[in-house]
């Protein structure tokens, strides 16, 4: 088992070398120097001024050395500062990480609430009624526009019926609540951003459960359960879904990058003080150090839950990690 | 069986489509940039279909000159992304050893960043100024500055920025495809019939492998033209007054309680178009891959 993952985290090191790669190229693709925004439009600075600094700042050397050096101090956690604040950019990232990570974490749950029901019970017969409605749903939903589907929420239950609030994480007077009402207040607040979230990858996910559980159920073992007179939920949720789930865990793992993805534009949508709108924000202000380390963070945390869904699969399933442990086919 | 039905429905969509950005100029009853401010915000009616938006443009003839650009930029896109993935691919299948891991290494990089934190990252660059910058050359220069109005640079790193964050799929395709192919023994007589490298891909394994990147790529087109509104929805794709279905969203959501029509037909056009492409896609897998 520990052989299998240190296996999986010593093949994370190309991808990773691949990352800082590209973050590195961009920086440099940026207009301008380092040096121009406090110097440019200073006459008083001289030509040699300028130069002195670019060589405290190691500008003068040649590119593979300051790439060298940048990793250094990306391996550090040292990310520079913003050019919008002068705060550190750690700092911005981690204030900013919770409230994404939360709300990505609860759609997570709410899809998986959703898509394995649905998948299991379409599987259980294919081409039926349930099967074909559910079908042509899993297909418009595939092909939903998610920020159009936000608006549209916002429109009718925000705006129209005044059901819940559209923006912010918390109401106007948040500061005079007591604790239950806050914790009630933020949740309210959460209501659509989370939904909008969930629904992206809710389609995709009730298919592939779909697919899945339709060869699951196909098996013998299936049938044994069923002559030895199990009831049906047993047969499916028990003996059926514990093996349909497995590619489900490595789908998960691979929708990640979307789900990091979109809250950009939900957090955008319904100014949600997130990660997302962080990189937003960044991108409209052409703050080049957020952006890098965004893309950077952004990849890494794709990375980790790729990583923890595939010691989740290693877990559930042994045929993989002892397939892999005796240098077997994977 | 059934999805046929649907594909076809599919292809028809497509097909109108295709037709309604030609035909535009034709079809269109008002001019889409015609800014008239004694009919902003009309609700729909007879003269105008779909209502009016700020400025009282028509949105309907907006709409309909929006299909040219997200449909160019679908299929260029997608253009720019099958030709990278074919190239990586069949060189990562055919050569293997160190040119096959670093390449697929970079395909699972660029799969696992989120791709809109790339694409904002490279709009943030500002390629377009680079691209503008052409046109100051000594002697292509003027025919860059042809080339730039005819087709705005933003419009040209919109197109080149989403294929080049969506080949990754193709390239996978391609790589499995001809790993297998390789074995096969067509390839290894035109081998011993003393084929070259360049005729062994390029007359032997691609064209057995287009199967597949010719499904990936219908899929893609909607993939991309949902990729372009999101951007132009965000303020970052193309620029107004250019219209596309993506910013019509964009400046419709200032007027969101009181002018729903500005949110809800951009919303419809890209919900129909998306699923057109993606069921006709779905259609040639079933009709050709099973």
């Amino acid at each position: 088992m520990s052989a299998y993952l240190v296996r999986r985290m010593l093949g994370l090191i190309p991808v990773l070398v691949w990352i800082t790669i590209l973050s590195f190229g961009m920086i440099h693709l940026a207009p301008g120097k380092p040096t121009d925004a406090a110097m440019q439009f200073n006459p008083r600075v001289s030509l040699e001024a300028r130069e002195r600094i670019a060589k405290l700042y190691g500008l003068d050397q040649p590119l593979h050395r300051q790439y060298l050096s940048w990793l250094g101090r990306i391996g550090r956690m040292d990310f520079g500062r913003s050019f919008l604040d002068d705060r550190p950019v750690l700092d911005k990232i981690l204030e900013r990480l919770p409230v994404t990570v939360s709300i990505n974490l609860l759609s997570l749950g709410l899809v998986l609430l959703l898509a394995v029901p649905l998948g299991v019970f379409a599987a259980v017969r294919p081409h039926a009624l349930f099967d074909r409605v559910t079908t042509v749903l899993v297909f418009i939903g595939y092909s939903m526009p998610a920020f159009w589907l936000a608006l549209l929420c916002m429109a009718y239950f925000g705006v129209q019926l005044r059901w819940l609030p559209i923006s912010g994480l918390h109401s106007l007077d948040y500061e005079s609540f007591g604790l239950l009402h806050r914790g009630l207040d933020t949740a309210w607040h959460l209501v659509l951003p989370v939904l909008v979230t969930a629904f992206v990858s809710l389609a995709a996910l009730s298919r592939y459960t779909r697919s899945s559980m339709v060869e699951v159920l196909r098996q013998d073992y299936i049938r044994t359960a069923r002559a030895k007179g199990l009831t049906e939920l047993r047969v499916l949720f028990h003996h059926g879904l514990r093996n349909g789930l497995l590619p489900i865990l490595t789908i998960l793992g691979l929708s990640l990058p979307d789900l990091i993805g979109g809250s950009v534009i939900s957090e955008t949508i319904f100014s949600i003080p997130g990660m997302g709108r962080l990189f937003y924000d960044a991108v409209m202000a052409r703050d080049y150090p957020v952006v890098m380390a965004l893309v950077t963070v952004g990849a890494i945390l794709t990375m980790l839950g790729n990583f923890l869904a595939d010691a989740a699969y290693a877990v559930a399933d042994p045929r993989i990690r002892l397939g892999q442990a005796s240098g077997g086919v994977a | 069986m059934r999805m046929d039905r649907f594909s076809r429905w599919g292809l028809c969509i497509v097909l109108g489509l295709l037709v309604v950005a030609v035909a535009a100029p034709w079809l269109a009853p008002y001019d889409p940039m015609a800014v008239s401010l004694p009919d902003a915000l009309l609700p729909p009616s007879a003269s105008h279909w779909l209502g009016t938006d700020q400025l009282g443009r028509d949105v309907l003839s907006r709409l309909i000159y929006g299909s040219r650009i997200s449909l160019s930029i679908g299929f260029i896109a997608v253009g720019v992304a099958v030709s990278v993935g074919i190239v990586v691919g069949a060189s990562a299948g055919f050569f293997g050893g160190w040119v096959d891991s670093v390449l697929m290494r970079l395909v699972d990089t660029l799969l696992s960043v989120p791709t809109i934190f790339l694409l904002l990252a490279i709009i943030a660059v500002d390629p377009a100024e680079r691209l503008l910058a052409l046109t100051s050359w000594p002697v292509l220069g003027p025919f860059f500055r042809a080339c730039f109005q005819w087709v705005d640079p933003r419009i040209v790193v919109l197109m080149a920025a989403i294929g080049l964050m969506s080949w990754m799929g193709v390239a996978r395709l391609v790589r499995a495809e001809i790993l297998s192919l390789k074995e096969r023994e067509f390839v290894l007589a035109a081998r011993v019939l003393g084929a070259s490298r360049w005729r062994l891909i390029t007359t032997h394994l691609l064209p057995n492998a287009m199967g597949p990147v010719l499904v990936s790529a219908t899929l893609g087109v909607g993939g991309a033209i949902l990729t372009e509104s999101v951007l132009s929805y965000l303020g970052l794709g193309v620029q107004p007054p250019t219209p596309s279905w993506g910013n019509i969203l964009n400046e419709g959501r200032v007027a969101l309680g009181v002018a729903w029509w500005l949110t809800l037909s951009p919303g419809l056009c890209i919900l129909v178009t998306v699923l057109a492409f993606n069921l006709l896609g779905e259609g040639i897998r079933d009709r050709f891959l099973r």
